[in-house]
């Protein structure tokens, strides 16, 4: 356990010596390339209040379109002629780029919240559609055999079968729209905002103060990666029964 | 058909024939154009144990789904003389929740039958009491995952009779398992027959092991391969405990290796 944290630690410590050693020696600008202590001192409450700001929207996006994506698959998998006809449809969405959608989206819904947490609503909600579809069609028909024989109702069955076998899927579903959401929220930003990363990185990297650029991109890199393990932590104390490979 | 002639459970003296409790009368399985069972009547009386034996894809696993109304026949009927007569299915595989303990998965069919997640205390003993019958009350708060396959098959075993049957229908319950652990689960499995403890009366098994069927069961009903027809119905009169390598019991085993063996 030790040496597993330990050696990546050292190694990145490494690196931002050997950063700090170049920006130093070669004199390089503070807009080219600031320096590891510069970005360092970028970090204010500005900054944290435009990650919370991100934050909050792509967890707002990822919840609603988990929930939605989530009762959506199940009225697939029950009504199979839904899933026919609004499956294309879904698929249409899902390859529409994210970022050619985003300026329809500040017009409709303006330059607040909302334009940002639809853009990571529409971001996040195929991973998890597909995901869940699947997942609850996932048990094997010995299983819904078993069901069978015991006289179990189809709301049972779905209960006490179906779901629990489609957690799995569900959970490598979530964390990819978990990373996801913070880039629908960013781009929405990018569009139209007043406050957030995204509004953040577009006016430091206008204004070329690069140190704030670049604590800005960290910051949204950690938007992600503390979504992706908050969720990595509730599946494993959620699924032990699972090494989580379903996809 | 040949005469039955039923021995009681302790292989003592026959005794009269008990009333059908299953009839099978002119059964017909197709699967679109593909026949998977043909015209096979069979009666299985209380207190019987009975296997179907035939190879692999015979179709003898469409007739026991057929008996728990998995499948749906194409002919004929299969009819139940009596009205609570409740049956219980155990398949190949233990299919387990891997969500849930031992003991809540014996406990799944109670819960189903409730229409609710009410399950007490008496049910909780009851289920117990079934991991007790199949020697697994250790193992009650254990997770699928960390049992073995023999382990996992005494679990299902448990939650089959949790429904408290009258009939077992057993499909080739242990024929994943190696063959030492098989021997001894076909034994647990006469000892849980025979004994008072539950009301499980008779056992309808489907096996393609001729000696496991021989030293199991009362009849061995032998089937054809696809469509699966009734070749004959052995009586098993032998004293019980049995094992194959008994004189009278390997008879048997010859006398219906040659009926398989010419049946091709």
């Amino acid at each position: 356990m030790m040496s597993r944290t330990a050696a990546p630690l050292a190694f990145s410590l490494i690196l931002l010596a050997a950063w700090q050693a170049i920006v130093m020696i070669f004199h390089i600008p503070e807009y080219l390339l600031p320096a590891p202590t510069a970005i360092a001192a970028s970090v204010d409450l500005a900054l944290a209040v435009s990650f919370l700001v991100t934050f909050i929207e792509a967890l707002m996006g990822f919840l609603v379109a988990s929930a939605l994506a989530f009762a959506i698959a199940t009225l697939f998998v029950r009504f199979h002629t839904l899933e026919e006809g609004l499956f294309p449809i879904a698929i249409a969405i899902k390859t529409t780029p994210i970022v050619a959608i985003a300026p329809l989206l500040v017009i409709w819904l303006g330059t607040g919240w909302w334009s940002k947490i639809v853009a990571a609503i529409l971001i996040c909600f195929f991973p998890v559609l597909v995901n869940t579809v699947k997942g609850l069609k996932a048990a094997d028909l010995e299983y819904r055999e078993l069901f069978e024989t015991l006289g179990a109702s189809q709301a049972q069955e779905f209960r006490k079968l179906r779901v629990p076998y489609c957690l799995p899927y569900l959970f490598s579903a979530l964390k990819i729209s978990s990373s996801l959401a913070v880039i629908g929220a960013i781009v929405g930003e990018f569009v139209g905002a007043t406050q957030g990363l995204g509004y953040l990185i577009i006016i430091s990297s206008a204004h070329l103060e690069t140190a704030t650029l670049f604590s800005a991109i960290i910051a949204a890199a950690f938007a992600g990666i503390a979504m992706f393990y908050v969720i990595s932590f509730a599946e494993h104390r959620l699924i032990f029964w699972s090494s989580g490979e379903a996809e | 058909m040949n005469a039955i002639i039923l021995t009681d459970r302790l292989g003592a003296a026959p005794l009269a024939p008990a009333k059908p409790i299953l009839s099978i009368e002119d059964l017909n399985v197709r699967f679109g154009s593909v026949v998977a069972i043909e015209s096979v009547s069979l009666t299985v009386r209380r207190g019987e144990f009975v296997s179907l034996l035939g190879p692999s894809g015979c179709g003898k696993s469409t007739l026991l789904k057929a008996v728990a109304h998995l499948v749906k026949p194409t002919g004929g009927r299969i009819t139940r003389p009596y009205a609570d007569l409740r049956t219980s299915f155990m398949f190949q595989k233990p299919l387990l929740l891997p969500w849930r303990t031992t003991l809540d998965n014996v406990l799944l069919p109670v819960e189903i039958q409730r229409g609710g997640s009410t399950v007490d205390a008496v049910d909780r003993r009851s289920a117990l009491r079934m991991l007790d019958l199949v020697r697994l009350s250790e193992f009650a708060d254990t997770y699928p995952h960390q049992l073995s396959g023999g382990m996992q098959q005494r679990a299902a075993l448990a939650r089959a009779l949790m429904c408290d049957p009258d009939v077992l229908l057993l499909d080739e319950p242990f024929g994943a398992l190696d063959e030492l652990t098989r021997d001894v689960l076909n034994e647990e499995m006469i000892r849980i027959w025979q004994s008072k403890e539950t009301r499980l009366s008779t056992v309808l098994m489907v096996t393609h092991s001729i000696p496991e069927a021989v030293t199991m069961s009362d009849r061995v009903v032998v089937m054809s391969i696809r469509p699966a027809r009734v070749v004959e119905d052995v009586p098993v009169a032998c004293a019980r405990p049995r094992a194959p390598e008994d004189a009278e019991a390997g008879a048997i085993i010859r006398r219906i290796r040659a009926m398989v063996r010419s049946s091709r």
